[in-house]
């Protein structure tokens, strides 16, 4: 294998589809941000704390700078993640081409790490979430996470290891049952919601829409490269 | 007489120092994107980096936006 090419080709394709994503969600994403973070001024102003709207304004811009920034860490961490997986599991993706090998993977990635996880702890704009909470909603989000992507794991590494048909409803059924497990065996997020209802689903529908779009880029993008690239391969000249 | 022969053949497997490299970018940029809450900072800033929670701060739109707990 390339590794220099493998790395390099991973990593280019996690930072550009993150920034993508980053990018989107400032038409996307971010009108519903500012109506939330518009309700919790509202709301502090009302219990008298004093709200300077320019000191506000500066700081969300520097904000929105930091989601671009994030965009960016956020892709090259998934995108490390989905290079790896792909390198390992290639073989095993339908596709004639890489290109379509990566979607595939992609979309079972964006099933296990994005929407089973936030089926079960759904994203939330600012004004709902309780500072206090943070540690544990954290922990819960990591645990549901962590459960979805080790069953995946699990399921794959049973899937390659089974030669008979029956793997194709073996494999999944692994899956399901962990995950179902999990789903009921983790308590809920401890948070009220406070804001508005029909806010935090627009907020929701926006957040699943563009996260849905970030992992078909990546996927997109990765794949172009491993078809031209070819990283999987070594070429060696020698001398007879 | 000597040839030139070109050889290109798929090798199996992962080299390990690429693994280590994507494991390492992988929890590092995650946990500085959607988890730290001062943690990172604190080495050099002590306590006051909780209070700050600069990253929390910077990612904070895009922790909201890809789901992660945030406030």
């Amino acid at each position: 294998m390339k590794t220099l090419t493998f790395i390099a080709i991973v990593l280019c394709s996690g930072a550009i589809a993150g920034t993508i994503l980053a990018l989107i969600n400032q038409g996307v994403v971010e009108p519903f941000l500012e109506k939330a973070i518009d309700l919790e001024n509202q709301k502090a102003a009302a219990e008298g704390e004093i709200i300077n709207p320019n000191e506000i304004a500066a700081y969300r811009l520097w904000q929105k700078g930091g989601s671009i920034a994030g965009g960016a860490v956020l892709g090259l961490s998934y995108g490390a993640l989905f290079g790896l997986v792909f390198a390992y599991a290639r073989n095993m993706m339908p596709g004639q081409n890489n290109t379509k090998k990566a979607l595939v993977l992609a979309g079972i990635m964006w099933f296990v790490l994005y929407l089973v996880v936030a089926l079960k702890y759904p994203a939330n704009p600012p004004a709902v979430g309780n500072p206090e909470t943070i540690y544990y909603r954290q922990a819960l989000y990591v645990a549901m996470l962590a459960i979805s992507g080790m069953a995946a794991l699990g399921a794959g590494f049973v899937y390659r290891r089974m030669k008979s048909e029956s793997r194709k409803f073996i494999a999944p059924a692994i899956y399901a049952t962990a995950v179902i497990a999990a789903f009921l065996a983790l308590p809920p997020n401890p948070d009220t919601i406070s804001a508005p209802m029909d806010l935090v689903i627009s907020f929701r529908v926006a957040s699943a829409a563009t996260m849905t779009v970030f992992w078909v880029i990546m996927g997109l993008i990765l794949g172009a490269f491993w078809d031209r690239l070819k990283p999987h391969e070594t070429t060696r000249i020698r001398t007879i | 007489m000597s040839f030139a022969e070109q050889i290109t053949r798929a090798a199996q497997g992962v080299p390990k120092i690429a693994v280590g490299v994507l494991l390492g970018v992988l929890v590092f940029g995650i946990f500085m994107m959607g988890f730290d809450q001062g943690h990172l900072f604190s080495v050099a800033q002590g306590d006051q980096a909780y209070g700050d929670m600069w990253m929390h701060e910077f990612y904070h739109d895009m922790r909201h936006a890809a789901g992660f707990a945030c406030h």
